[in-house]
């Protein structure tokens, strides 16, 4: 698959850069962003792919979250893809910032008009993961994921439908619960249609409580003056209280005085990328 | 006879008796031969009678050599018995040639003497005899005197008588009358002054007695003189002592005497510790059954048919220390270095403390190389060691008097940190296993009079310290918990206030874990502040990670590999790891583990 060069620039020692490409699963051009850090230059590294959260695009991530030293120092390259298909001209895609553009809650929709191109799930656990291996010095065993908010949901799912295919997993004020939630119950029913149950295989928690697989170590932060968390968006004691019960191992960090924005992200992603490190690394 | 004759003719008669055994030796080997030599009528007694022959033959020769060899030794034997006896030969001939000088130079001073007494009287008779003279001389004058004025007396009563003048005769002759009865009267002393006879007093003669008594005996020996200590002589128990004796005495025995000096000089002086006597006839001897790490008095007399020669000077010896007692629980290691502590093992303090190591191998077999480390002043030591070894330590105390045994050794293993807990600072509640590894709160009530009157022990939170070797570097252990055990596990520096919770205060940092009716609660506490976190599977083995120089104290879940939580903090001082109870329940420290490679990303 052809691969355009859209931005380089060097940064920490490596590269941060951007492509383009036409995606097979979302039928339309995908933009991405990867970093390079300077051990990519020798020798094949990990890969953490970054989920970004609502409205945003490949270039929240790459600007404002201060991933670039600590994958440089532990020789890390980190994909951060685009949070929905876009310029598909599909009605109603652009009405609200939490459903549809900018708001594909990675799954793959099973309703009209979305169903051809509104397929993140298979974008980023499949496409997107042989693009990247077939175009950079990976080494494709050692993958793990992350994200924020809406990527956060979709990093816990994509690992806990996928036993083993990730090593490590991370979230920053994750979606744990979007079948109880409003952004979560809009988005479902938009994407996978009125049948409750069709919702249950892309919902953390529920998927948390029959997971069976090798053995994950969950570490999520959330922000204490999270106003989406007052407001009830996020539920991370529904996650938290299925993974007592079925033993997950999960460090969830209240992290008072931070909020839900890119300041949070930057002030604990080193702590991240070192709980990635420590799995990819071994 | 000169001894070359001896031995020349010694040797001729051995030579002799050798070609004498040769001869016989060949007679028998030839009568062999001719017995064997005949010809015989079969063939097969011929191929016999060969065999019978070479094998004799062989057999002569074997005892030929065998006696050869005899004769050789007992040549030697000769030869050195010769050697003796030109030793002892010689030895005599000095002796006599000492023996002669010194009964000349004897009697060369008896004859001063003798020669001296006698000017001395013969200067007394002189005298003597002066005076006497003097004394006759001066009668004589008197006499003379005397006799001169009878005379004139004589002569002027005759001129009287005979003088015309009949007048002068009238008015002088009565008063010469008078005079010449007077002079009639007195008597003439005729008894000489002095008498003629001379005193010569009898001549003490008694010193030169005693001189010429001492010629035929030896004199007292002179005092010999005692060897200071020599390094690496002594022993924990005994004093290996030298003399000399710088002179030509003889000497039959001597006797030397030792008595130990004692620390402070009593005030009642009549206790003096008691003198040992040792009698011997070499200038050496290994005085036995001392005391360790004491000091000793010793002098030495010699003695000889004459008298006892006086005391040498007093030489001041040392015995050994008893070796040191490594404290078994005081000693903590890490994979760069190990803390030794001991007891002295003497009452009485030493100069100096070495310690030895050796490796040891996987096999169990030891290094030959020891290193020491030497003049350690206290009864503690730092040492630099290789990670992933193991090594034997052991001490030894050190004085003057050398170096005492080697103490029963530690075995240490430079792998991950190792340290006992210190048991001085467990809360009254807290009671340590026999191993010192696992800590129990229990459910009885301690009596009042259990409560602690010691500074150094916990007095609220029921905790112990552990004792952390004080290096920085990288420092793990791990923690065995129960699901159900409510504890405080971190850090604190030594001086952590005894009357606080652990993580309560600026000075400890711990994982704290509570157990509520409807869930487990873990905190992360330092100053009494934790941040909010949930764990969703409770953790029953925990590591401490330590990390000196990066300023963190790291906690994880050991069997998920899961990381818990970090403390950044730059530790000023050393701090020890810190464990407490805060309800009835057990937990136990595991030690001497290689921390895993993801404690330390």
């Amino acid at each position: 698959m052809a691969l355009t060069l859209v931005s380089s620039n060097k940064c920490a020692g490596g590269f941060q850069k951007v492509f383009e490409h036409e995606s097979t699963e979302l039928k339309c051009k995908m933009k991405f962003a990867v970093y390079l850090p300077p051990k990519a230059e020798t020798d094949k590294c990990a890969v953490m792919y970054w989920l970004s959260g609502l409205t945003c695009t490949e270039q929240n991530f790459i600007t404002k979250a201060g991933s670039q030293l600590g994958a440089a120092e532990h020789g890390i390259i980190i994909v951060a893809p685009d949070t929905s298909p876009r310029g598909c001209n599909i009605e109603g895609e652009d009405e609200s910032w939490d459903f549809g553009t900018g708001a594909g809650f990675y799954i793959n929709a099973t309703q009209d008009p979305w169903k051809t191109n509104y397929r993140m799930y298979a974008y980023v656990t499949e496409e997107l993961p042989k693009l990247i291996n077939a175009n950079f010095p990976t080494d494709p065993e050692k993958m793990s994921i992350s994200g924020h908010s809406m990527g956060g949901h979709g990093a816990l799912i994509c690992a806990l439908k996928n036993p083993g295919k990730y090593k490590a997993v991370s979230a920053f004020a994750p979606i744990c619960n979007p079948m109880q939630c409003p952004w979560g119950q809009k988005a479902f029913s938009g994407y996978l249609g009125p049948d409750r149950s069709t919702w249950e295989a892309y919902d953390a928690t529920v998927l948390a409580a029959s997971y069976s697989g090798p053995q994950l170590d969950i570490l999520i932060d959330q922000g204490r003056d999270d106003q989406f968390l007052s407001a009830s968006q996020l539920l991370p004691d529904n996650l938290i209280a299925v993974c007592s019960e079925k033993k997950i191992p999960v460090v969830f960090r209240l992290q008072p005085g931070y909020d839900h924005s890119y300041f949070f992200i930057y002030s604990f992603m080193n702590d991240h990328i070192k709980h990635h490190a420590k799995y990819l690394n071994a | 006879m000169d001894l070359y004759e001896i031995r020349g003719g010694g040797l001729g008669v051995i030579a002799e008796e050798a070609e004498l055994q040769e001869l016989s030796r060949e007679s028998t080997a030839m009568e062999t031969y001719n017995v064997g030599s005949p010809p015989s009528p079969t063939a097969a007694e011929d191929g016999s009678d060969g065999e019978e022959d070479a094998f004799k033959e062989g057999e002569t020769e074997g005892e030929i050599i065998l006696i050869r060899d005899q004769l050789q030794e007992k040549v030697a034997e000769m030869e050195s018995f010769a050697g003796h006896l030109e030793e002892i030969f010689l030895t005599v001939e000095e002796n006599f040639g000492r023996q002669e000088q010194h009964l000349e130079q004897h009697y060369n001073d008896v004859l001063q003497t003798l020669s001296q007494r006698q000017d001395e009287s013969a200067a007394r008779l002189e005298e003597e005899k002066k005076s006497k003279l003097e004394a006759l001389y001066g009668q004589l004058l008197a006499c003379g005197q005397a006799l001169d004025a009878s005379k004139e007396l004589i002569e002027t009563a005759q001129e009287v008588y005979r003088s015309q003048d009949k007048r002068l005769l009238l008015k002088t002759v009565m008063p010469t009358i008078k005079r010449i009865e007077e002079f009639a009267k007195d008597e003439v002393d005729l008894t000489l002054s002095t008498c003629l006879e001379f005193n010569t007093p009898l001549a003490d003669l008694s010193d030169v007695k005693t001189m010429m008594d001492s010629i035929n005996v030896v004199p007292a020996p002179s005092a010999p003189v005692i060897n200071p200590q020599m390094p690496n002589s002594a022993t924990q128990t005994s004093l290996r002592v030298c003399w000399s004796l710088f002179s030509d005495d003889t000497v039959e025995y001597y006797e030397l005497y030792y008595r130990p000096v004692l620390e402070d000089t009593p005030a009642d002086s009549t206790f003096t510790p008691q003198v040992s006597k040792v009698t011997l006839k070499e200038t050496h001897c290994t005085v036995a059954d001392l005391l360790p790490n004491a000091q000793y008095e010793l002098w030495v007399t010699a003695t000889n048919t004459t008298g006892i020669s006086p005391a040498s000077e007093k030489a001041l010896y040392m015995t050994v220390p008893s070796p040191p007692v490594i404290k078994q629980r005081e000693c903590s290691s890490c994979p760069e270095a190990a803390l030794i502590r001991w007891e002295s093992g003497n009452t009485n303090p030493v100069d100096s403390y070495t310690v030895e190591l050796r490796e040891m191998g996987a096999d169990g077999t030891e290094s030959s190389i020891t290193e020491s480390i030497v003049a350690v002043p206290t009864c503690q030591c730092l040492i630099q060691l290789q990670p992933g070894q193991r090594y034997l330590i052991s001490v030894r105390a050190v004085n003057i008097g050398g170096p005492s045994d080697r103490s029963e050794p530690i075995t240490i293993t430079t792998t991950g940190t190792f340290f006992y807990l210190l048991e001085d600072t467990a809360h009254p509640c807290l009671s340590i296993s026999e191993d010192g590894f696992t800590i129990f709160y229990g459910d009885e009530e301690l009596p009042i009079s259990a409560m602690a009157l010691d500074d150094n022990t916990f007095t609220r939170c029921v905790a112990v310290l552990g004792d952390l070797i004080p290096v920085r570097g990288r420092h793990y252990w791990e923690v065995e918990v129960d699901d159900g055990t409510e504890f405080r596990i971190g850090v604190a520096y030594e001086d952590t206030e005894r009357n606080s919770y652990l993580g309560a205060n600026s000075t400890s940092w711990c994982m704290r874990h509570i157990l509520s009716p409807s869930r487990h609660k873990y905190e992360f506490l330092h100053n009494g502040w934790s941040p909010d976190l949930r764990v969703t599977v409770n953790p029953v083995r925990i590591g401490v990670a330590l990390d000196y120089d990066r300023g963190t104290l790291s906690f994880f879940n050991v069997n998920l590999e899961q990381h818990l939580h970090t403390f950044h903090c730059h530790f000023q001082n050393y701090v020890h790891p810190c464990f407490s109870l805060d309800n009835p329940g057990a937990l136990t420290v595991h030690n001497s583990i290689e921390a895993p490679e993801y404690t330390f990303i």
